[in-house]
């Protein structure tokens, strides 16, 4: 066989195996989206579980949901953004920051679970929340963390040290170079970071388990404190319990659908940050 | 100003507490839960929220102070009872409903009923094979729930004479999941509270006198204490609290409560 | 002023950046004090001990030996090293149903005296006795047991974290269950994430690859009930099918998800090594007249290789973590077992899975938190392996 002829097989195969990994893809998006759709509508969304969940709507893991982001967005974001300047803007390249990129690397490998049974034994046992939505969020919170740190420190490496040198020459600060400089130049990617880590965290089913996932609510919540249903343990609910698997499966179809939603409009918006920014 | 302030935002969170009753534990008594909880707030006297986890996590968060009402699908352990009394706690007891456990099959299987020798031997491993029981020659897939569920403990206790379930069994997190898995597996034998029966699986009779006479699992059956496997599902609450969660209790107890109880598929404590 | 705020700014950012280490420390804090404590303790329900009658010779007995006489596999003394006597058992249950009421009084104040009066009955009991009612009104010997230890724990092949009177914590078939799993989905993800690693950083064209690249962060983006849902719905019923198995909730269902599962950051991590090649190497290739293929073969794997080994395990990783699509698909049967086809329980799915029912600070609940300690070594020295290989490249 020539070296051309195996060329030609050789990526046939290749491309064979790669058109399989955008197949699954669209396999599993098309699934979801075939079943659910016929599901969704305004009802399905704004109205409250009746008659033992198989009917109505999923309003409260939609709103549950929505709040475990914007807890654990708020509580990570910033300490996120923060770490990631403090990393790339002061460590000096040494163990010190071997160490922490070290330990953040780290923290990224722990498994979903075992967050979930720390944020129990701290949050809830320890510090006394409860389940709650406070617990969730943080819990969650701390495994988006070296996610939002490492696009962070990523984002401000890609920025060209000209422009610090720059503004250092016009008399600035370091700090002020930082805000006013180097961070809004950083922005758009800082961002996608956040918004891909949201999509993260909206699908997290491990770690809300034992700090706040409630199976039903009659009500939304109404403080940090209370206890809230979420989307993924909503699906993980209608997918295995209930006294009746077959009628529940329509909704859990929705459900999925909702969340695969949320999944895809973190991505459209993140590459779309993305790509206004190329131009 | 300030003070103000907090002593009303305290006094307004205050009063959202007392307005909503946490239930919390055994995935048993969820769905009846929720069902009450349901109506219990549509006929508006109040909100109950009901979170899931099981019977051990419900007892737990009942001594910390995170939930007013523990549900069990088992009866409190020694162990629960005495770190209740160590933390000062009284316990009430109550029993909502009683439960029936149905032995489920695939649709397709030829047997209709066993003995609860025959249940002992396929569950604890020692019959691997249906045409052992006059049936097919087909590999017996023995689903069961986790064995931390009180579904299980029960199941063990009361079915397999307190021995331990075989090494293969396939362990099920939710009663819903052993619904589903069993009307997709030929060879399956499962155990479920008869709420969670419908058309895609076999219910067998059971019989407890060596197969004299085999008794459906019916709620009939079971409200006239024919049918053997029957255990009582429980609520704890700590009688400091007894005023908060009363009402609750006894909505569930109520005529209208025992309907649903009923309705759900459970077996109602009043008859 | 001016000074002290902003050093009280960069202090703020700098105590940021320790966030993600302490959270660490906690973690190992809160998982080690629970999980160790497990290693203290005996695997007896607490509150009871184990009493034989005092003409008995045994004095010790162990966990299996324990389960195998309540499961009444062992029905006689003789084979556990005692005279031949057929042995009886009893609970706190027999004795309610073979005394009275008034006999056990009300209070049970009276229960030690029904105890002795069973035991002294039958030289073949052993006994489960409430320990606060085990006064010396009891004539009986009490067994002894041995502590959980990490040698037990690690290689007991049952778990059964609920039997009475001894539990079984035999963690030794999660542990082949993880990493049948796990190595089951990296050897299917594997050869595709590599595959479309080539493709999109050789074979394709920039636009092409434009369009690859939000794929493979969408396939990192579904939730993993998602995925389980899938998983449960169509891939179990059809492995069912193909393989014509008996059950379809197998190991290798478990592994086709989590392989897909793992994909992203196989893909992701690979191609970043494939890109990061020197354009020198290619070009001298080529200019010794080697066809693309030939280069990607003979110089461009074998150059990215370390990135292409970090890809793998970092996707091990992944797998072995990942928790709520195993629990949904694999039967979660504690077997030991290397067959593929076949039921296994993973760690992570037996922590969900139990955590729940098991009683808050019991023995149930620490072993949990045990196996938790084992789940977060391996990822933790995953990790610590790759950043080492890393800083060796470097």
């Amino acid at each position: 066989m020539t070296a051309a002829k195996k060329q030609q097989i050789a990526f046939l195969i290749i491309r064979t195996l790669s058109i399989l990994v955008v197949g699954i893809l669209f396999v599993i998006l098309g699934f979801i989206i075939i079943r659910g759709i016929g599901v969704i509508n305004w009802d399905f969304i704004s109205k409250m579980p009746e008659e033992g969940m198989l009917e109505g709507g999923i309003l409260p893991a939609i709103i549950g949901t929505l709040y475990l982001i914007a807890g654990s967005i708020l509580f990570a974001f910033p300490i996120g953004v923060m770490s990631g300047i403090y990393m790339n803007e002061y460590l000096k390249d040494g163990p010190a920051k071997r160490f922490v990129r070290l330990m953040t690397d780290n923290l990224a490998g722990v498994p979903s679970i075992v967050f979930g049974l720390f944020g129990m034994a701290l949050f809830v046992n320890k510090l006394k929340f409860g389940d709650s939505l406070l617990a969730g969020s943080l819990t969650l919170g701390l495994l988006a963390l070296p996610v939002i740190i490492r696009t962070t420190e990523e984002a401000l490496k890609a920025i060209d040290d000209t422009y610090r040198h720059a503004s250092y020459a016009m008399g600035a600060s370091k700090l002020h170079t930082i805000k006013k400089i180097i961070l809004p130049a950083a922005f758009p990617n800082i961002i996608t970071g956040l918004i891909l880590s949201i999509g993260r965290v909206s699908g997290e089913t491990a770690p809300i388990l034992f700090t706040v996932a409630a199976y039903f609510l009659p009500r939304l919540p109404h403080s940090m404190f209370d206890q809230a249903m979420a989307l993924p343990y909503h699906l993980y609910v209608l997918a295995t319990s209930g006294t009746d698997i077959d009628k529940a499966r329509p909704i859990a179809y929705g459900t999925a659908l909702i969340l695969i939603i949320i999944v895809l409009i973190c991505n459209l918006m993140a590459n779309l940050i993305r790509k206004i920014q190329r131009k | 100003m300030i003070k103000k302030i907090i002593l009303m935002l305290t006094l307004s969170t205050g009063i959202l507490q007392a307005q909503n009753i946490k239930l919390k534990g055994s995935d048993t008594v969820l769905p009846l839960a929720q069902k009450e909880a349901e109506s219990y707030k549509k006929a508006g006297k109040g909100s109950v929220s009901v979170t899931g986890g099981g019977s051990g996590v419900g007892i737990a968060a009942l001594m910390d102070g995170s939930t007013d009402i523990a549900a069990s699908s088992r009866k409190m352990k020694m162990d629960e009872k005495m770190k209740l009394q160590e933390a000062g706690k009284k316990i009430k007891e109550v029993i909502i409903a009683q439960d029936a456990l149905s032995v489920i099959v695939h649709p397709a299987n030829k047997i209709s009923k066993l003995t609860r020798e025959q249940l002992e031997g396929i569950f604890t491993g020692k019959i691997k094979n249906w045409k052992e029981l006059g049936g097919e020659n087909l590999n017996i897939v023995v689903y069961s729930r986790e064995s931390s569920s009180g579904t299980y403990e029960f199941f063990k206790e009361h079915v397999l004479n307190k021995k331990n379930f075989a090494n293969s069994v396939l362990s099920m997190p939710a009663t819903g999941a052993i619904v589903q898995s069993v009307s997709q597996t030929k060879g399956a034998i499962g155990y479920i509270g008869i709420a969670y029966d419908n058309n895609s699986v076999k219910q067998l009779s059971v019989s407890y006198n060596q197969g004299k006479s085999y008794v459906e699992p019916t709620v009939q059956n079971a409200m006239n204490s024919t049918y053997p496997i029957v255990r009582p599902l429980y609520l704890y609450y700590v009688v400091s609290s007894e005023k908060t969660v009363k009402p609750f209790i006894d909505f569930i107890l109520s005529s209208g409560g025992q309907a649903i109880v009923k309705s759900t598929g459970y077996i109602p404590v009043k008859k | 002023m001016n000074k002290l705020f902003k050093n009280l700014q960069v202090g703020i950012l700098a105590f940021s950046s320790l966030v993600t280490t302490i959270t660490v420390l906690l973690i190992v804090i809160f998982l080690f004090s629970e999980g160790l404590s497990f290693f203290n303790k005996k695997p007896i329900e607490p509150g009871f001990i184990i009493a034989v009658h005092p003409d008995n010779p045994i004095t010790f007995i162990n966990p299996t030996e324990c389960k195998r006489i309540f499961d009444q596999d062992i029905t006689d003394w003789k084979e556990v090293t005692g005279h031949a006597q057929p042995i009886t058992l009893v609970t706190l249950e027999d004795i309610g149903n073979n005394y009275s009421e008034e006999q056990m009084g009300a209070e049970m104040e009276y229960l030690d005296t029904c105890y002795n009066h069973f035991i002294q009955g039958d030289k073949g009991v052993i006994a489960m006795i409430p320990e606060r009612n085990f006064t010396n009104k009891i004539k009986a010997n009490k067994l002894k047991l041995d502590k959980n230890s990490i040698a037990s724990f690690v290689q007991g092949k049952e778990w059964f974290p609920t039997a009475k009177p001894i539990a079984q914590f035999g963690a030794f078939p999660l542990l082949v269950g993880t990493f049948l799993v796990s190595l089951g989905a990296i050897l299917l993800a594997l050869p595709l994430g590599l595959a479309c690693a080539i493709f999109m950083s050789e074979i394709t064209s920039v636009r092409i690859r434009s369009y690859m690249k939000p794929v493979v962060e969408l396939l990192a983006g579904i939730p993993s009930v998602v995925y389980g849902f899938f998983g449960l719905v169509i891939i179990v019923p059809l492995i069912q099918k193909v393989f014509h198995l008996d059950v379809g909730e197998t190991a290798l269902a478990g592994s086709i998800i989590l392989g897909i599962m793992a994909l992203p950051t196989i893909i992701t991590i690979s191609e970043d090594a494939l890109q990061n090649v020197p354009k020198s190497m290619r070009e001298a290739a080529y200019a010794l007249g080697a066809t693309k293929w030939q280069t990607i073969l003979t110089v461009l794997i074998p150059y990215a290789r370390s990135g292409i080994t970090t890809a793998a395990i970092l996707g091990i990783g992944r797998a072995i973590g990942e928790t709520m699509a195993v629990l949904m698909v694999t039967g979660n049967a504690a077997n030991t077992t290397l067959n593929i086809l076949k039921p296994v329980r993973t760690i992570p799915a037996t922590i969900a899975a139990e955590l729940g029912e098991a009683p808050n600070g019991g023995i149930h609940f620490q072993s949990l938190f045990a196996l938790a300690c084992i789940l977060f070594l391996i990822t933790m020295s995953i990790n610590l392996y790759v950043n080492f290989i890393s800083r060796k490249k470097a």
